[in-house]
C-alpha cells in the first residue's frame, strides 16, 4: 500500500454507457493511482464491462470524460493506448499464429523490437519455453492467461486492465496470477481489474468499488468496506458462517437474486 | 513519462507478417482457390479453340476472384470478429485502418497469385498464349475486379453479423455468381445474358477477357470497367458504414 501514488493513472468522471434505451452505465466516476491494483465488483450485467470497454476505447459513451496518463481517452486515442495493458475477457489471438509470433505482432504493433534471446527470456520467465511455436489454441487456460498477461505488459504500460482474468483458472494458476499482478503494482504500474472472486478482491485488490445497475455503489478498500457494511442488516442476513466476508457485503449491497 | 506512439509503418509491418503467416498457414484454403479455375481450365479444354483463349481465361480468373472474396475474405474476417481478434488488436496503439488495410494486401497477394496461377496453367494445359502486354493489364483489371468481391465481402460482412450466416451468405452468393455467370453464356441462355453481362460477374469477367486481349478494348468494355468501380465503391460503401468490430 505504501507504493501508491497520489496521482491517477485513470481517471473516470460522470461515465453514462446506453444501449439504446437501456442505461448500462449511470454516472460512474473513480480514479486509479500508480501502483494501486483497483477491483470493479459487480453482478452479471452491472456495468464492469461496459465501463471497462469505454476505458479501453471500443466505446463510445454517452456522456462522462476519461484520462488516462493524462490523455483524454477519446480525443487522444492512440496515445491513452499507449499507456495501457489490456487483457480482455475473451481475448482471442488469429489461431494459425504461435506463441512467440503472437507476441512478436503486439511488440511490433507497439514499436518495439523482440531479439530471439530477449523471445527466450519472456517465455522462460513465464514457463513457456518449450512452448513457443505452439498455437495459442493449444495452450492450456493458465498458459493462455500468462501469455495474454506478457502481452497486455509488452509495452511496460502504467495501467493494466485486466477484464476477469482468473475465471475458469485452476487455483495454482490463479495464485500465480496474483504474484503476477502484485509484483506489477510493486514496480508502480496501476491495474484495473474486474473480478467475480470476492477472494480474489480481497487478497490483491488496495481498493474496490461495488457497481449495481450500472451505479457505483460503494468505494472503499476491501477491509473498510466490511467495517463500513458489517451492521447492515442485508449484510448480517447475507452472511453464512456468521463472520462478516466481503462476499457478505457485496451481497447484501446488490441483493441474492441472481443476474442474467 | 513521454509517451511515444509507433509509427504506422511499424504496425503495419507486424500487422502484415502476421497477416501473411495465418495465410501461408491456411495454405490450404489458398490452393482450393486456384483449385478451381484450374480444373475449370483442363475441362474446358476441348472448348478454348470454340469460344477463345482469352474467354476461358477470363472465366476462369472471375472464378477465383469470387472464391477469394466470397469464400476467403469474408469468412476470415466473420471468424476473426467473432472470436475477439480485432478487439484485441483495437486496444493496441494502432489505428483500426491499419488492421483492415493489412487483410486486404494480404488478398491483394492472393489476387496475384491466383491470376498468374491461371496464366501459366492456361499457358502449359491449355495452350494459351498472351502478348506480354495482354498479361499485365489482365493482371490490372484482375485487381480491379478483385477489389469488386472483396468489396462484395465487406458489405456481407457489414451486413450479416453471426459467422455461420456469413458464411452460408457468401457460399449462396458465389454459387448464383457462378451458375449464372457461366451458364449464361452457352447456347439457350440468352433470355439472361444480358442481366449477366452488367452483373458484378459479367463486368469482370469482359475487363479481364479484354484486358487480355487490350486491341479490343472498346465503349462496353469501359462501361464494364467503370460499373466495376461503381460496383466496388457501393458494396465497400455498404460494407464499411455497417461494420461492427465486436460480432456481440
Amino acid at each position: 500500500m505504501d507504493t501508491i501514488s497520489d496521482t491517477p493513472i485513470l481517471s473516470v468522471s460522470n461515465l453514462n454507457i446506453s444501449y439504446g434505451s437501456f442505461r448500462a452505465v449511470r454516472d460512474v466516476s473513480f480514479n486509479v493511482k500508480a501502483g494501486e491494483i483497483f477491483g470493479l465488483l459487480g453482478p452479471n450485467g452491472a456495468g464492469k464491462t461496459s465501463t471497462l470497454s469505454a476505458v479501453e476505447g471500443l466505446l463510445k459513451p454517452q456522456s462522462g470524460v476519461i484520462t488516462l496518463a493524462g490523455f483524454n481517452v477519446r480525443e487522444q486515442p492512440l496515445y491513452a493506448r499507449a499507456n495501457m495493458g489490456v487483457q480482455l475477457q475473451s481475448t482471442s489471438f488469429q489461431p494459425e499464429l504461435n506463441v512467440s509470433e503472437i507476441i512478436k505482432l503486439y511488440a511490433g504493433i507497439h514499436g518495439i523490437s523482440i531479439s530471439s534471446e530477449r523471445m527466450r527470456n519472456i517465455l522462460e520467465e513465464i514457463k513457456l519455453g518449450d512452448a513457443a511455436s505452439k498455437r495459442y489454441g493449444l495452450l492450456s487456460g493458465g498458459q493462455q492467461q500468462r501469455v495474454s498477461l506478457v502481452i497486455a505488459m509488452i509495452h511496460d504500460p502504467q495501467i493494466v486492465l485486466l477484464d476477469e482474468p482468473t475465471t475458469g483458472l485452476d487455483p495454482q494458476s490463479r495464485r500465480q496470477l496474483w504474484v503476477r499482478m502484485e509484483s506489477l503494482r510493486s514496480k508502480g504500474h496501476a491495474i484495473l481489474l474486474t473480478t467475480h472472486s470476492m477472494e480474489e478482491a480481497e487478497s490483491v485488490c488496495d481498493r474496490i468499488a461495488i457497481i449495481d445497475h450500472g451505479k457505483i455503489i460503494a468505494i472503499e478498500t476491501p477491509e473498510k468496506m466490511i467495517e463500513l457494511h458489517r451492521d447492515n442488516p442485508e449484510v448480517i442476513k447475507a452472511s453464512r458462517r456468521g463472520k462478516i466476508t466481503l462476499e457478505d457485503v457485496f451481497i447484501g449491497l446488490t441483493g441474492d437474486a441472481v443476474r442474467s | 513519462m513521454q509517451t511515444v506512439i509507433p509509427t504506422t509503418s511499424a504496425a503495419l509491418r507486424s500487422l502484415l507478417r502476421a497477416d501473411f503467416i495465418a495465410q501461408w498457414r491456411n495454405r490450404r484454403s489458398v490452393i482450393l482457390v486456384v483449385l478451381v479455375p484450374v480444373v475449370i481450365l483442363f475441362a474446358w479444354k476441348p472448348l478454348v479453340a470454340k469460344i477463345g483463349g482469352p474467354f476461358v481465361l477470363g472465366n476462369c480468373i472471375t472464378i477465383g476472384l469470387n472464391a477469394i472474396g466470397l469464400m476467403g475474405y469474408s469468412n476470415a474476417i466473420a471468424r476473426d470478429r467473432d472470436k475477439g481478434v480485432f478487439q484485441r488488436l483495437r486496444v493496441a496503439p494502432t489505428p483500426s485502418w491499419c488492421i483492415m488495410l493489412s487483410r486486404l494486401f494480404v488478398q491483394l497477394a492472393m489476387i496475384i497469385i491466383l491470376t498468374l496461377a491461371v496464366f501459366i496453367v492456361g499457358y502449359y494445359a491449355d495452350k494459351i498464349s498472351i502478348s506480354a502486354r495482354g498479361y499485365v493489364t489482365a493482371l490490372i483489371t484482375a485487381i480491379f475486379g478483385g477489389a469488386l468481391y472483396l468489396g462484395l465481402a465487406q458489405a456481407i460482412v457489414g451486413l450479416v453479423k453471426s459467422p455461420e450466416t456469413v458464411n452460408a451468405v457468401s457460399r449462396l452468393v458465389y454459387f448464383i455468381f457462378i451458375m449464372v455467370g457461366m451458364f449464361a453464356q452457352f447456347p439457350g441462355m440468352q433470355v439472361i445474358e444480358p442481366v449477366v453481362r452488367y452483373s458484378p460477374y459479367g463486368v469482370v469477367k469482359d475487363i479481364v477477357s479484354t484486358g487480355l486481349q487490350p486491341a479490343l478494348w472498346n465503349q462496353d468494355t469501359t462501361i464494364s470497367f467503370l460499373l466495376t468501380i461503381g460496383y466496388t465503391i457501393v458494396f465497400a460503401g455498404i460494407g464499411i458504414r455497417n461494420f461492427k468490430w465486436n460480432s456481440k
